[in-house]
Formats: structure tokens, sequence, C-alpha cells
């Protein structure tokens, strides 16, 4: 007699400890495996690009800190060099400085997240609580600059909000000389783990022409192999003045573009990006920290689209302006959105534990994906 | 390529009549083509080994109600092998009856997968439908919600299924404060 058996209807979410946010997944299964998943997206819709219409281009920075909130900081930074490109502001060096300073220790902290949710979503909950322990030191350093530890609201048309308070860079290297060994403590204690490798290596595989094809970016797309990067190759602010690497992903487990590749690519930009801070202490100028000539902002009709590299990616805002105090449209596109996007062609055959692993390498923050 | 030569080719391509290109005002230049034509110039712009357009960075409705009630689709395009971006934009008229008629435009998923998602987006917030789209409904809002919030004269609904979403509440407060 045949064996027969039946697919099974399952909702995962919007409430599940691994789909961080509110996110739903509709699964067809059949047993174990999967054979369709459907991301339902759209519960933290929160109307943002009405909402930019209907504001002052000032007004709505302190909605960009909530776009992705685990990265405040770099889509603060992403929508202010926007605006300042569309209305021709300049931005001193030392404003510079402290943007491209305070956006890597966001994409750091963004980074120790993403990896300590990743180790947790796939059953190691230690990991987690040293990664919570450094972020909570960069929380400490970013109240200290703003009085924010999440939702900062620092960047400003034409500089920062406030200078850097007193013995803060020293503050900073005390830090990255505590975190830098820490790197390799995450690397002896989970990344070459091998129970966290049996789970992850040539799992969910995305191959490099999924990747363009789905319009990945940031980390996902170079854990595929393609070596693009928008602060090397289109730099904005100073870090065409900067020397780093951009981590691409070359199979080290055997297979390229798999969890564990995307894994990797985060843990090589941490690295990276405590270079990048090293220099931006080093090279701090002196002068002012906010262009305050143009306190009335003009924005020409026009339309213009600028992407920056947030570390989901790139992020981009397309400003159509009517030369009025509104803009007549923003477009916001993350990284994240396409990133779910590609999650129902990867996921059909994968086990359903390992699309626990998917998700969480895709670094999907529900708030970016809905906006 | 330089945008001049992108557009050149793009002439060579679909032949120079009815496209207009838009470089008189601030910011990026683009191209605005007539909608039937969308489909073969979006196959040739991914498939032209000069061109070779291979990511879609962003797909965006836009409404207009200027002088004219009109929608426009914009497709910012990227070229990874030859490092060039482009801009095309496809306008739609929107007269006051049965706008869901002149609304359609064709899908671009097939040459690009990552339109899937950007075109439901661009249909729920705007009301274009793209015409051979394989999965075609709501992307972020819910299926029974009715109207589409980022037209211009959208008018927002004062209750979702029992819920109030005015906010005469907090308004009479912040006048009692104010005394």
């Amino acid at each position: 007699m045949p064996l027969t058996t039946e697919t099974m209807v399952l909702n995962m979410g919007p409430h599940h400890p691994s789909t961080h946010g509110v996110l739903r997944f509709i699964l067809r299964t059949d047993g174990e495996v999967i054979h369709l998943c459907r991301p339902d997206i759209g519960y933290l819709h929160r109307g943002l690009e009405k909402i930019a219409e209907q504001l002052p281009y000032a007004h709505f920075m302190p909605y960009t800190d909530r776009l992705d909130y685990l990265a405040a900081m770099n889509c603060n930074l992403g929508y202010a060099i926007t605006v300042e490109q569309a209305a021709d502001i300049e931005v001193p060096p030392r404003a510079e400085y402290i943007r491209v300073l305070v956006a890597e220790l966001n994409r750091i902290i963004s980074h120790l997240i993403s990896v300590g949710t990743f180790a947790m979503d796939i059953g190691a909950v230690t990991p987690f609580t040293h990664t919570i322990r450094e972020r909570e030191w960069v929380n400490d350093l970013f109240e200290e600059l703003c009085g924010a530890r999440l939702t900062y609201n620092y960047i400003r048309f034409g500089g920062v909000v406030f200078d850097l308070p007193e013995g803060f860079l020293d503050r900073l290297s005390q830090f990255l000389d505590y975190f830098e060994p820490r790197l390799e403590q995450y690397n002896r204690f989970i990344s070459k783990n091998k129970i966290f490798k049996e789970r992850l290596v040539g799992v969910a595989v995305i191959s490099t022409q999924q990747a363009l094809d789905y319009a990945l970016v940031g980390p996902n797309l170079r854990a595929s192999g393609i070596d693009w990067d928008l602060r090397r190759d289109e730099p904005y602010s100073v870090y065409g003045d900067l020397e780093f690497d951009v981590p691409v992903g070359a199979a080290e487990s055997g297979v390229l573009g798999d969890c564990y590749s995307r894994y990797w690519i985060r843990i090589w930009e941490m690295e990276q990006s405590v270079l990048i801070l090293r220099q931006c202490i080093a090279k701090m100028p002196e002068g002012p920290y906010l262009n305050k000539s143009k306190r009335k902002l003009k924005v020409e009709a026009g339309e213009i689209y600028v992407r920056t590299e947030a570390p989901r990616g790139e992020l981009g805002f397309y400003l159509i302006s009517q030369g009025g105090p509104k803009p007549h449209r923003l477009r916001i596109r993350t990284g994240s959105f396409s990133a779910m996007s590609i999650v129902e062609e990867v996921s059909s055959g994968l086990m359903m534990a390992d699309l626990v692993a998917l998700i969480a390498s895709l670094d999907v923050v529900a708030p970016e994906v809905d906006r | 390529m330089e945008a001049q030569g992108i557009l050149e080719r793009i002439k060579s391509i679909i032949g120079e009549a009815d496209l207009a290109w838009v470089d008189d005002q601030a910011g990026d230049p683009y191209l605005v083509i007539p909608k039937e034509k969308l489909r073969r110039l979006a196959i040739n712009m991914k498939g032209d080994p000069h061109l070779a357009f291979d990511t879609l960075m962003c797909l965006s409705g836009v409404h207009n109600m200027g002088e004219q009630d009109e929608m426009e689709v914009v497709y910012h395009l990227y070229s990874l092998r030859h490092r060039h971006q482009f801009i095309l934009k496809v306008k739609l008229d929107r007269p006051a009856f049965f706008p869901h008629f002149y609304l359609r435009v064709d899908s671009v998923s097939g040459i690009w997968p990552a339109a899937a998602w950007m075109e439901r987006e661009a249909y729920d917030m705007f009301g274009i439908h793209f015409v051979g789209h394989g999965d075609f409904r709501r992307l972020l809002l819910p299926t029974d919600w009715e109207g589409h919030p980022l037209q211009k004269d959208y008018q927002e609904p004062d209750a979702y299924r029992g819920i109030d979403t005015t906010r005469e509440e907090i308004e009479g407060i912040l006048a009692e404060e104010s005394g």
C-alpha cells in the first residue's frame, strides 16, 4: 500500500519569538518540510511615506528613527544627506566625521543584535546576553551624546545637533579596546561552534543570480559573493578618506550564500567598523559641528534618489519636491523589504527549523519592512 | 555609460517617438516613455550587454494633482556590471470615471523579480494595476481596506472595523489644557 501524506497549512506568527518584530508566515508543510511559505507583512505599517508628505522637512527626522530602530543613526544620516543634496546645504568637516563615527558605532550595535538573536533563534541563548552587554556600553555612549538610547534624532540638516562631550573620544577608545578582543571571543564561542555550524552551513542558499534578481542589498548581497558596498563604491560623507575592507562571502564553509556566509559577513563588518572608528578618532577635526548659515530650508523643484549603506544594506530615499515646505513625495526603499521578498523563493523545501535560521540570517527588522 | 549614451542606446531600441527626456530641473534627470513600450524596453534594458541593468533599485508610485490628474510609475535601475544608473518613468492618466481602467501598466516582475513586491505596494498605496503580475494583491494594508492612502485626494476613514481613527478625544484634552 502506498504511503499517503497530507499537507497542512500552518501559521507562524504574527507573535513568534523568532520573527524579529511582528511578522507572519503562512506555511504549507508536509510534516517538517515546507512546501510553500508566504510572508504576510504590514503589521507594523505606520504610513511613514504619507506622514512625510504632511510634515515640513525637518519635522520628519524623528520618524526616520522609527524606520529602523536598531539603526536609527544610519536612517537619520540617509535622510539628512538626501535633503542636504536637494537643498544644497554644506556640512562642516567635523560634523561629517561625527556622523560617520555615530553611523559606524550604530552599525556595530545593530550587528551585535543581529548576531545575538541569530544564535538565540537557533537555540543558543547565552550569546545574546553577551552581545547585549556590549551594546549596553554603546547605548551609554549614545545617551551621553544626545540623551537617547534608542531613537536618537541626533543628525540635523547641515551637521549634528550637539558637539561631542568632553572626553567622549577617550571613552570611545576604551570601548573599542574592550570590544575588539570580544569578537575573537564570539568566534571561539559561537562562530566556530560545531553545533552552530551544523545548523547553518549549506542551509537556505541564495545564489548570486537570485541575490541580484531580488535586489538584495548590504551584507546579504555580499554574502552571495557580490563585491559591492556604497561606502566604498559611491562614497558619501567622508568615507572616501577612510581606509577599510569590504568583506565579501567567499564560501568559507564550502557553500556560497548560505546562512553561515551571511553570519560571517556581519562579524567581519564589525571588525571593519572598529577600524573606521579608530581612524575617525585619530582624524577628528576641530571646528563647527553644525552649519547654521541656512536657517530657512529651500528645496528647489525636482527629484533626487539618494542611497546610503545602512547596517541592513542600501537605504534609499526618493524625494520629489515641488518647491514647497513639504515633500511632494518621499519614497523609502529599505534593505529588509527586499530581504523579505526573497523568503518565498528560497524557503520551499527547507525544514521548518531552518526557516527560522533563514529569517535570522537575513537580519530582517519588521518596522523597516513595513515602514 | 553616461546617461546620454544610455539614452541614445534606448532610442536605437524602441525608436525616438514619444520619448521625453527631462533634465531641466534640479536633481536626477529621467526619461518618460509611453506605457506601451515599457515591457519591450525593460526586457532590452536587462538583456542588452551594453546596458545590462541587472537590478531594480526602486519602483515607486507617484500621484500628481496639479494641472492634470495623473499617476507615475518610476523605475530606478542600476547595473552592477557597468556601474551606471538610469531612471524611467511611465505616466498614466487618471480620469474621474472608471480610473482603474486607465491605471494599468505592464508588470516587470518577470524581468526583475524584485518588482513583484514593489508593484504590490504601489497597487496598495496608489491603486495602480500591474498587468501580468503572478500574485497580485495588497501587500501592507489589510485586504478589506478601502481606498489607496497615498493618493493625494484620499479621505482618511473615521473608523476601521469599529475602531475609531479620529483624534477628537485628544483634541478635546488639548483644548481643555489651553483653557
